[in-house]
């Protein structure tokens, strides 16, 4: 892929990363040749449908995809100039949760029930910082206390199943915190736990970016939750990156059909929420050409031809758009689909909602 | 949790009233009468001859009163330590049981302990390692484990270990200079073996079933994201959670398989444990005795059971909230 | 079953995650599906095929009418033959296969070929009916080789266990024939596998052993089937204090570790084989009807029990119609799992010396062996290896059918 990036030295770079899984059906490629950066103290969304391998996507940059029956078979993930995929074991363990923190999408499942929440934080932290029990149990009420958590010097002694699940999903987030990581990486923090509770999980994240100094690599299928908190967003279909950009840029002027077919599908926009038509394809035998042609208001028949789209740049931002329709016109943008009309909403105002 | 304790502690006590009533009426029902094993041990007790009291009882026909009584005699009993008198041993079966359970502590413990360690590290390996080559050795093995009947394993055992190779002895003997002597150890050697065998074999695939609903437990991933040690992940996060179904099969499956297992083993080898003085007791038709060997090992599991309740406490902290199971 | 309802009965969900719990297709289309006779393809279970051609519920079809004919029939035989001792060694009793074999059968022997005949009805009978579905199961379970061997060495020993006695007669004294070494060692092909201490010839005693193994496991697991289903699904349906009752008293025969239940119950009533045989199978039970009533409790759950009583069925008609052909996935595989452990048991009584004396049990024969082990190993070796043999192929067997019936451990496949 081209390195056009006009972000200096990124936190984080994955190239041309691919994971596939042996399945009874067969191969599938749940994440197929995937680039996307996030720097320093910048907060990235992953944003998809469910099975666009965002999660994937995720667990593999430090290598948590189970393997058997996963494999990551190609591309790098540099992390501070250091490609992971090659690292040696106790090299990625020092890496993980000490440098690179995952936060998981239900706190419920990701709370080992059978230890205390101190006991889980203090293990993350003896993991890599050579303290006493006394110590980590300090710091550990400390990040209670900072992950807003009440009265945290009684509550870490209590069992995971003694918390409500915002309140999980805050242990969790103090877990990951514990040694100050560089980079979090959250996938879906918030589809498990109601809508109140995620307000308050959402600006949990945004205070302690703030306060850490975190940079956030967070995954998401929910557009407003993106929009909220997300500097830059890389959007996937079925393993591949269709769109990418600053946040401004992507929702101001959603290039990919696919974007745009997202942002119209969101409850409460003008004119009424449209679903995508079809389905997710068959992961095991994808289409030839952009795997979204299938459901493209757009799509010619050049569209299901030919190799992944290559990525073409939209505007001056650091915009890029993997779609056949900006070949050669570079930097204009793509009318409304034919036959379409008006009843396609409007892009060009600003549909993700990034004020409310 | 207390209030939970308190009400397996009297589960415990329901059920062994039950498992008591069952007994009896499995007597009263059959062709052998407890009655009549009590009737004649008093006489025998009294100095009458065996033949004499059991014609004695035939005349007196129901000698022990009505059912009711009959039963109330069996419980408080059982409940008393007057388990009767063997006629195979000649003593109160008391005693000749108080003779004989050390015999079979001395190498059921020790392969209890190793079944149980042993067994969990292999299904622990086998999980964490599943549809590897070792992975497969170990099933493969374990499967050959528990389908291996013990009684002719133990013969194969002394065949080759005994009789063509010489290493060990073919028969216990308590000849010995005492049970912590090293020649005891060198003849308990096979028997431990054989009932080892299966055990681990059993606790292994146990195991490794219960691992397996861990290995890919969103919690296992977590702390695998927490940079520490696969070890450390397997033995906290996988083998912790999976003792707790654990404990339970634990006691029911594995006090079974080897109070059954060293039944046979000590018949074969002839150590005069409990199993070899029921097995005489059962060829004597010394019903006295029989029942005792055989309430024993129930009992022991009741008791197990007990303790594997108290054990769930302590390895599930959802517990107190909870019911139960 | 008109093909509007495809079931994924037994296959994972296609997005991979892991495999849920598919309710089954019986449920609501039953009352209004004439055709229920032919039923889907896909959506075919052994649980559909033996009670779901009532669907209709209009007239007993007649497959049912000849099977509880031969049922019938078998018993009135079987009855008779116990009462009066008929036809002993006239091989009269047509039409029920192995039974006539043996000269005087006995009362294992009529259990025997019902419980054939039940096993063959339940089973192949539906897989015959239906060769795509048992194509499918075929095609699951092929990939595990280790219970197709199995499965193949039970049938060769059910096979040669029923035939083998007739051809080649029981084993018989002959004080001139004493500890001939078998083939492998030695010995001649006049006793391939050797003789006793008093002459009999292995061979035939390991084949009528097979009988032995074979009639003990199945005859002895279609009771623990019949208890074990009764027991689950009324405890599961009944609820409230049936419910209670029934499960602690399962709790409480649990309790019992197994082998001195059957010990001291052989103990005090065992004798013959018939005895022995129920007995295992009567103290065995317990802990199927635990998993066949939890699994009755998530049927019941479904809603179709309750769809069944708003329509006005009894209960005992909705649990012999709608809970029972439902739990018997769970109980076929549990079954194949009580085999092996009852044909333990049944070998080490007669090992003891507990068994049958009338009976050539493997056990038993080891059990002689023991004292020849110096000079004659093969007497004690040789059963041992067809029973330890048995036993695998049975857990193989039994591991491989849980595997492709249960969906719950397909989770573990991927």
């Amino acid at each position: 892929m081209t390195s056009d990036r006009t972000t200096s030295d990124p936190l984080l770079e994955v190239d041309d990363l691919r994971v596939a899984f042996h399945t009874d059906a067969g191969l599938v490629r749940a994440v197929d040749g995937v680039s996307f950066s996030v720097g320093r103290g910048e907060t990235t969304c992953l944003v998809g449908e469910s099975g666009s391998g965002k999660s994937v996507t995720a667990e593999a940059i430090t290598r948590l995809t189970p393997s058997p029956p996963g494999e990551i078979d190609g591309g790098t993930v540099r992390f501070d100039g250091e490609d992971v995929t090659r690292a040696t074991d106790s090299r990625l363990r020092e890496l993980r949760g000490n440098r690179i923190a995952h936060v998981f999408q239900d706190p419920a499942s990701a709370l080992n029930p059978v230890y205390t929440v101190g006991a889980q934080i203090r293990e993350a932290i003896r993991a890599h910082r050579d303290v006493g029990k006394r110590a980590a149990r300090a710091r550990a009420i400390d990040l209670l206390d900072a992950t807003g958590i009440p009265e945290p010097a009684t509550r870490v002694d209590d069992y995971p199943h003694e918390f409500s699940g915002g309140m999980k999903q805050r242990v969790c987030i103090a877990i990951a915190l514990a040694c100050d990581p560089d980079l979090l990486i959250a996938d879906e923090p918030t589809s498990a736990l109601d809508a109140t509770v995620e307000a308050g999980i959402l600006d949990l994240f945004a205070e302690l970016r703030a306060a850490f100094g975190t940079s956030l690599l967070f995954i998401t299928h929910d557009l407003g939750v993106a929009s909220r908190i997300a500097d830059r967003v890389v959007v996937l279909y079925a393993g591949r990156v269709m769109e990418s950009g600053p946040a401004s840029a992507v929702f101001d002027r959603p290039a990919h059909p696919y974007t745009r077919a997202l942002l119209a599908c969101r409850p409460g926009v003008p004119g009424g929420s449209r679903p995508i038509p079809g389905s997710l394809p068959d992961p095991v035998d994808p289409p030839d050409g952009c795997r979204f042609a299938e459901r493209c208001p757009h799509a010619i028949a050049a569209c299901r031809d030919g190799e992944h789209p290559a990525r073409h740049r939209v505007g001056d931002d650091d915009h890029h758009v993997s779609c056949i329709h900006y070949e050669g016109n570079e930097g204009t943008e793509l009318g409304p689909p034919p036959g379409e009309g008006a009843a396609w909403p409007a892009w060009s105002t600003r549909a993700g909602g990034r004020d409310e | 949790m207390r209030a939970y304790l308190a009400k397996r502690l009297l589960w415990t006590l329901v059920a062994t009233w039950i498992t008591v009533t069952i007994t009896f009426l499995l007597l009263e029902l059959s062709p052998v009468s407890a009655s009549e094993a009590a009737f004649i041990d008093r006489q025998v007790q009294a100095g009458m001859e065996y033949e004499a009291a059991a014609e004695l009882y035939d005349r007196q026909l129901g000698g022990g009163g009505t059912a009711t009584e009959r039963y109330l005699d069996f419980v408080v009993g059982l409940a008393t330590l007057e388990w009767g008198h063997s006629t195979t041993y000649n003593r109160p079966v008391v005693d000749v049981v108080a003779d004989a359970w050390v015999y079979s502590v001395q190498y059921v413990l020790p392969a209890t302990v190793v079944a149980v360690v042993v067994g969990f590290a292999i299904g622990l390996y086998s999980a964490t390692h599943q549809y590897s080559a070792g992975d497969y050795a170990a099933t493969t093995l374990a499967f050959v484990g528990v389908s291996l009947p013990n009684f002719w394993f133990a013969v194969i055992c002394i065949l080759v270990g005994g009789v063509w190779l010489g290493w060990f002895p073919t028969h216990y003997t308590t000849d010995v200079p005492g049970l912590l002597s090293l020649a005891n150890a060198h003849q308990l050697v096979l028997p431990t073996f054989v009932l080892g065998t299966a055990a681990i074999a059993s606790q292994a695939r146990y195991a490794r079933a219960e691992s397996l609903e861990y290995v890919r437990a969103d919690f296992v991933t977590a702390a695998r994201s927490k940079g520490i040690s696969e070890r450390a992940v397997a033995v906290r996060h996988v083998l912790r959670p999976a003792s707790v179904p654990l404990a339970t099969v634990l006691v029911g499956d594995v006090l079974g398989l080897l109070f059954a297992g060293a039944y046979v083993i000590e018949v074969i080898f002839g150590i005069p444990g409990l199993g070899l003085v029921s097995y005489r007791a059962i060829l004597q038709g010394d019903t006295s005795l029989v029942l005792a060997t055989t309430l024993i090992p129930v009992f022991v599991a009741i008791l197990g059971n007990l303790c594997q309740d108290v054990a769930y406490t302590l390895l599930d902290p959802r517990i107190e909230l909870g019911e139960g199971r | 079953m008109t093909g509007d309802a495809p079931s994924a009965e037994g296959s994972t969900p296609p997005d991979g995650s892991p495999a849920e719990r598919v309710p089954p297709d019986i449920d609501s289309p039953d009352a209004e599906s004439p055709d229920a006779e032919s039923p889907d393809a896909d959506g075919l279970d052994f649980r559909e095929i033996d009670w779901a051609a009532h669907e209709g519920g209009r007239s007993v079809p007649r497959r049912h009418l000849a099977f509880c004919g031969v049922v019938a029939v078998g018993a009135v035989a079987w009855a008779l033959d116990a009462a009066v001792g008929i036809d002993r060694g006239t091989r009269f009793e047509t039409g029920v296969g192995p039974a006539s074999i043996a000269p005087a059968p006995g009362h294992v022997d009529w259990l025997f070929a019902l419980t054939l005949f039940v096993v063959g009805w339940a089973v192949v009978v539906p897989l015959v009916r239906n060769p795509r579905a048992a194509a499918r199961y075929w095609r699951g379970f092929r990939r595990n080789r280790a219970a197709v061997a199995g499965a193949g060495f039970l049938l060769v020993v059910l096979a040669v266990g029923i035939v083998g006695p007739l051809l080649l007669g029981r084993p018989s004294i002959d004080l001139s024939n004493t500890y001939r070494p078998p083939v492998f060692m030695g010995g001649t092909w006049a006793h391939p596998l050797g003789t006793t201490r008093s002459g009999e010839d292995l061979l035939r005693v390991v084949v009528v052993g097979m009988r032995v193994s074979m009639q003990v496991g199945l005859i002895g697991t279609a009771v623990v089937v019949v208890v074990a289903t009764a027991v689950g699904t009324v405890a599961a349906t009944a609820g409230g204090l049936v419910d209670e009752a029934l499960m602690r008293f399962v709790d409480v025969v649990l309790t019992f570790p197994t082998f001195f239940l059957v010990l001291l119950v052989v103990y005090l009533y065992g004798g013959d084989l018939f005895t022995i045989t129920l007995i295992l199978g009567g103290t065995t039970w317990a802990a199927t009807s635990r998993v066949v009533r939890s699994e009755a409790l998530q049927r019941v759950e479904e809603g179709y029990v309750t769809a069944a009583e708003a329509a006005g069925a009894s209960r005992a008609w909705i649990v012999w119609r709608h809970v029972v052909p439902n739990v018997s996935n769970t109980v076929v595989t549990a079954a194949t799992l009580v085999v092996p452990s009852l044909i333990l048991y049944e070998a080490a009584l007669a090992f003891l010396g507990f068994g049958d004396p009338d009976v050539w049990s493997w056990g038993r024969v080891i059990a002689e062996g023991r004292s020849d082990l110096q000079n004659a190993p093969w007497i004690a070796t040789i059963p041992g290896v067809f029973l330890f043999a048995t036993v695998l192929a049975f857990n193989f067997l039994g591991d491989a059918l849980r595997d492709a019936l249960d969906p719950r451990h397909e989770a573990d496949r991927r």
